[in-house]
């Protein structure tokens, strides 16, 4: 029996590629929102890159999970589909309440 | 809230440089001991150090797994699985706040780390592997090719229920403690559940980002993620972790077992002074 184990997983790749530029593009926003800060002082645009860092790299973890689910469907794995589904549901009940709590 | 100097942005960044190396070796993100560094050591509140080192967890997880995709040493099937019970436990982390008290959180969580630290420790010259490397992983097992032993590593998953559990454990504690829960995901992956100690450890560093980001997000809510306070550890973990990636296949399972009984037993004696 043969399946997606024993061969190098595409969604794999997909996910580590997606977590790397996400991860990446928010030390780029992290990293130039300190040299504003060092040079220009904390103002608006210092605070806006950090606060765009910060924020990217908050999405990303979110933004792998949807990506998971859409490569489950192309596989028409339903079963992680859903779960993965319910995790999405999870992270947003928390956004939910962050903002509540706003 | 301490004024971002250039030194405390430097101790910052080097802690971020070893959370990113813990994290590839091990699958811990680091958080158990940043924030007794941000709030003990540096002054920071409780409620910052853990947005911060939480953030640092998801810099570790991204990055970490980014590093490791193609290996099949994450095992994505499995990581799903215990996500939903590792984001129920951390959506749910009130609930633990209101039952127990910080000190006796504390308590608990010194004593499973100690056990999870003889659970490892027992098996240290044992390995998860199935005889035959042809032989079905099952629904949720996997397969890698291993450099250590040069050949291909089968193994299944056993003791699922324990592996939710700790999981749920894991996300719950997260937010409160400002931790991903590798510490006590990976002994648990490796001892209880039959995951080699490489799947164990990137499978959970996989994992404790999105553990981390519920917490995160509602600390973010709350204005209590300093941005800048927090840049520095981002960017030393992504020089942490790629350091650490290149140095882990070099090291035998082995030794990973032995330095994660040690990093356990740290843990456990820091848990036991903060509550004393």
């Amino acid at each position: 029996m043969s399946d997606e184990r024993d061969t190098i997983d595409d969604l794999e790749l997909t996910l580590g590629r997606l977590l790397g530029i996400g991860v990446t593009a928010s030390s780029i926003s992290l990293g130039a929102g300190l040299v504003a800060a060092v040079t220009l002082g904390t103002g608006a645009i210092a605070t806006f890159l950090l606060s765009a860092g910060v924020l990217v790299l908050l999405a990303t973890p979110i933004t792998r999970v949807v990506v998971s689910s859409i490569g489950y469907a192309r596989r028409r794995d339903w079963l992680f589909v859903v779960l993965t589904l319910v995790v999405l549901t999870e992270l947003i009940a928390s956004i939910a309440a962050a903002v509540r709590g706003h | 809230m301490p004024a971002v100097t250039y030194a405390l942005a430097l101790i910052i960044f080097g802690s971020g440089i070893a959370a990113g190396g813990v994290g590839a070796l091990l699958g811990i993100g680091g958080g158990v001991f940043f924030v007794p560094l941000l709030h003990v050591a540096l002054g920071f509140p409780l409620r910052t150090a853990a947005a911060i080192s939480l953030t640092t967890v998801i810099a570790t997880s991204s990055s970490v797994s980014a590093g490791r995709s193609g290996e099949q040493l994450i095992n994505l099937r499995l990581g799903m699985v215990l996500e939903v019970a590792t984001v129920a436990g951390s959506l749910l982390g009130g609930l633990t706040a209101h039952l127990f008290s910080e000190t006796t959180l504390q308590r608990l969580f010194a004593i499973v780390t100690l056990l999870a630290a003889a659970s490892v420790m027992g098996r240290v010259n044992r390995r998860n592997v199935l005889l035959h490397p042809a032989a079905h992983p099952g629904a949720l097992g996997g397969r890698f090719h291993e450099a250590e032993s040069g050949g291909v590593v089968t193994y299944q998953v056993k003791r699922l229920p324990l592996g939710l559990l700790t999981s749920f454990v894991a996300g719950n504690v997260s937010s409160l403690l400002g931790i991903g829960g590798g510490v006590i995901k990976v002994p648990a992956l490796n001892a209880w559940c039959g995951i080699p100690m490489r799947a164990a450890a990137a499978t959970s560093a996989f994992m404790i980002g999105v553990t981390a980001t519920g917490g995160a997000i509602i600390y973010y809510g709350r204005g209590d993620l300093p941005a800048l306070a927090a840049a520095p550890a981002v960017l030393g973990v992504q020089l942490g972790s790629w350091a650490g990636i290149r140095l882990a296949h070099r090291v035998p399972a082995k030794w990973l077992k032995i330095l994660l009984v040690v990093v356990l037993l740290a843990v456990a004696a820091l848990m036991f002074l903060r509550s004393a």
